[in-house]
């Protein structure tokens, strides 16, 4: 129970004045990220990540993270009114949000996705509260070899459970991998991998990578199709809301589940992108009323939303207890934590009690505040969506630019990020990942540190990863999430002939869609 | 337009090409075991072999025509294309320029230019939106958040 009374004292930071009021900013300019197309929640984040230089960490995480917060429930008012998914973690929103609205039930498709979402966040949170502590624990105890298993583990299960091309996945992780490592080598001092280019020393800010991936590349992504918003009404009425969210509980099984894939996807790294496509297939198999999902079925709504928040909020559980983020947008988060200092993993369990417990507990109150807001702005928003995109596109651009350029005053950033943005374009057209990408920048450097230090320690020899039970089941299951994929594909190959073209073609395109 | 085969075709190029500059460059810095432990550049050699074995595969994957390639043989349309070009074309020369004009002025003339000379606004108003990006970014960071964006070699040349 020490958790609890830990969790009090954080309450006692998270619910001051300064602290509500980030919070609100925090909401609001997530909602508005989260909202524009072209924006999302990873590069909003990295956008506000300087400006936070000066603040303390605990103010500087309460706002990054309510903006995070903010953008999940923004990404889902644009998917529900306008057939237009605003992050990529809400597109299986749109399958049966946008046609309930469409059919005149906007505000009970609105509020039935927000009460899941709250939902989902709430499980998550409450598991951070009992777990994480609990994680940073047993990982006290870890040497270089036991986290180079771990961060194994990780960037394994993007490959076997991410739901894209095992080996694009393997290219784009094995290409962050690259990029991390360029400039200088923080073990022997050296420069590495520069081109000769002296800039390079200094290396590439995953700030940069992130404008440049999602920002510019979800900018052409969205140029090309010219969507026009077609927005149903987005007038709420308080009473059908309360209504709506009445209803949830009957659907209990449906959330329960939802948050349970949720939390599993955002520890083990999947993303919440994953988890959502996932919940909503696993749902429609299963409900009784599957084969009315995509017309405005309320279980698929709650099915995606549920997983969405879930593993949007668990994924910052491997973040503070192992230091290894769970999603794109906790990657950038902890490239934050490292900018002010602190050093995330286990020992801020130990050394930033505040910090840590501040977090959660403006986990719950930022929820809340979260619901209460995007409820009360939906109509302000939705106007938002009635800018032409041709007007919207631009400033985008010099939003990115700007960002780009201020992370460390250097033109050549701009031009990377440039590069960057054709880059994503590129991945997303083809469907490769964009999470394993950014992940791997952010702790390549750590990944690589700890598997050199496990060499110096077993003077060369892999044993080590071999020498005790715990890291000996890491990897294992590291191992074994590697060659998943390949084992799946074993069966396919047997029924191949038998089963007609014509459907897996369809269910191909509709599992690679998973990794927009 | 471009098939999906192409494009499929110039990525694994691109990720192919990265990973031997990888092989290449980290092979200056030394790769395997010596008395200081691994060397520098063994991680980043592995990581360039993966890339390319990766983007071989992808490569292979991407001339025989799988059900998956066939079924969407188009990747991008002509329309799509010049959509594309539309906003690609004009940000990039917006960067290029910004060394010389500085971001205030180069932001400005992007923002009118981009608006105006396809008539999607009128030209007053677009004027006024140029001036008025400017003018926040002007605010928002030389005054609020004290971070000097660069002014260009112009400006230098008037003595700003």
């Amino acid at each position: 129970m020490d958790n609890l009374g830990e969790l009090l004292h954080g309450f006692s930071i998270a619910v001051t004045l300064p602290h509500l009021a980030l919070m609100v900013i925090g909401v609001l300019l997530g909602i508005l990220v989260g909202v524009l197309p072209g924006l999302g929640a990873p590069n909003g984040v990295s956008l506000l990540l300087p400006l936070t230089f000066g603040m303390q960490p605990v103010s500087a995480i309460i706002l990054l993270s309510s903006m995070y917060w903010g953008a999940l429930f923004g990404g889902s008012v644009t998917s529900i009114l306008f057939n237009i998914p605003g992050e990529p973690s809400s597109v299986a929103t749109t399958f049966d949000g946008y046609p309930m609205a469409r059919d005149g039930r906007p505000t009970r498709a609105l509020a039935t996705a927000f009460g899941s979402a709250a939902f989902g966040a709430l499980i998550g949170v409450i598991l951070i509260t009992f777990l994480a502590s609990w994680v940073a624990q047993v990982a006290l105890a870890f040497g270089p070899a036991e986290y180079f298993a771990v961060y194994f583990l990780a960037f394994a299960s993007f490959v076997g459970m991410g739901g894209a091309a095992p080996i694009k996945t393997v290219v784009a992780l094995a290409i962050g991998f690259a990029i991390a490592a360029i400039g200088i080598d923080t073990v022997s001092g050296s420069v590495r991998l520069t081109m000769g280019v002296d800039e390079l020393v200094k290396g590439v800010n995953f700030v940069v990578a992130v404008m440049g991936l999602f920002g510019i590349g979800e900018l052409l992504v969205a140029v090309e199709e010219e969507f026009h918003a077609r927005a149903v009404s987005s007038k709420i009425e308080w009473r059908e809301v309360f209504r709506a969210i009445g209803r949830l509980p009957r659907h209990s099984v449906a959330l329960l589940r939802s948050a349970a894939i949720g939390c599993w996807m955002g520890i083990t790294p999947g993303g919440p992108t994953a988890a959502s496509f996932m919940s909503y297939g696993i749902a429609r198999r299963f409900s009784r009323r599957g084969r009315y999902f995509g017309t405005g079925e309320v279980e698929g709504i709650i099915s995606p939303e549920t997983a969405d928040h879930a593993a949007g909020t668990s994924a910052l559980l491997p973040m503070l207890s192992l230091g290894i983020p769970g999603s794109a947008t906790a990657a950038v988060m902890m490239g934050g934590l490292m900018i002010w200092g602190l050093n995330p993993g286990p020992m801020l369990f130990v050394d930033q009690k505040d910090f840590v417990w501040g977090l959660i507990a403006s986990m719950y109150v930022g929820n809340i505040v979260a619901v209460v807001l995007v409820l009360l702005t939906v109509p302000v928003f939705a106007a938002l969506m009635r800018i032409p995109f041709v007007v919207i596109a631009p400033l985008i651009v010099i939003i990115c630019v700007v960002g780009a350029y201020s992370v460390s005053n250097s033109y050549l950033d701009v031009v990377m990020m440039l590069g960057f943005g054709v880059v994503g374009y590129l991945f997303k057209k083809l469907f490769y990942p964009l999470a394993p990408l950014v992940l791997a920048i952010v702790i390549g450097d750590k990944a690589e540190d700890a598997f050199r230090q496990s060499m110096l320690i077993s003077k060369g020899t892999l044993g080590i990863f071999f020498a005790n039970k715990l890291v000996t089941c890491l990897i294992v299951a590291g191992i074994a999430l590697l060659l998943l994929p390949l084992v799946l594909q074993l069966p396919r190959l047997w029924r191949k002939p038998a089963s007609a073209a014509t459907e897996t073609t369809a269910q191909e395109t509709a599992r690679e869609k998973v990794t927009i | 337009m471009i098939s999906r085969r192409a494009l499929e075709l110039a990525t694994a190029f691109l990720t192919g090409g990265f990973g031997v500059a990888v092989v290449v460059s980290s092979l200056d810095n030394g790769i395997g075991w010596s008395s200081a432990g691994v060397d520098a550049g063994t991680f980043p050699f592995l990581t360039g072999i993966i890339i390319v074995l990766g983007s071989l595969y992808n490569l292979v994957r991407g001339v025989v025509p799988a059900a998956t390639l066939a079924s969407v043989p188009i990747a991008i349309t002509a329309i799509e294309l010049r959509r594309l070009a539309g906003l690609f074309v004009p940000a990039a020369i917006f960067v290029a320029a910004i060394p010389l004009l500085g971001m205030y002025v180069a932001s400005a003339l992007y923002i009118f230019a981009v608006l105006a000379i396809p008539r999607q606004q009128s030209v007053p108003r677009a004027l006024g939106m140029a001036a008025a990006t400017a003018l926040a970014l002007y605010i928002v960071f030389e005054r609020m958040f004290q971070v000097s964006l660069p002014h260009g070699a112009l400006a230098a040349a008037f003595g700003f």
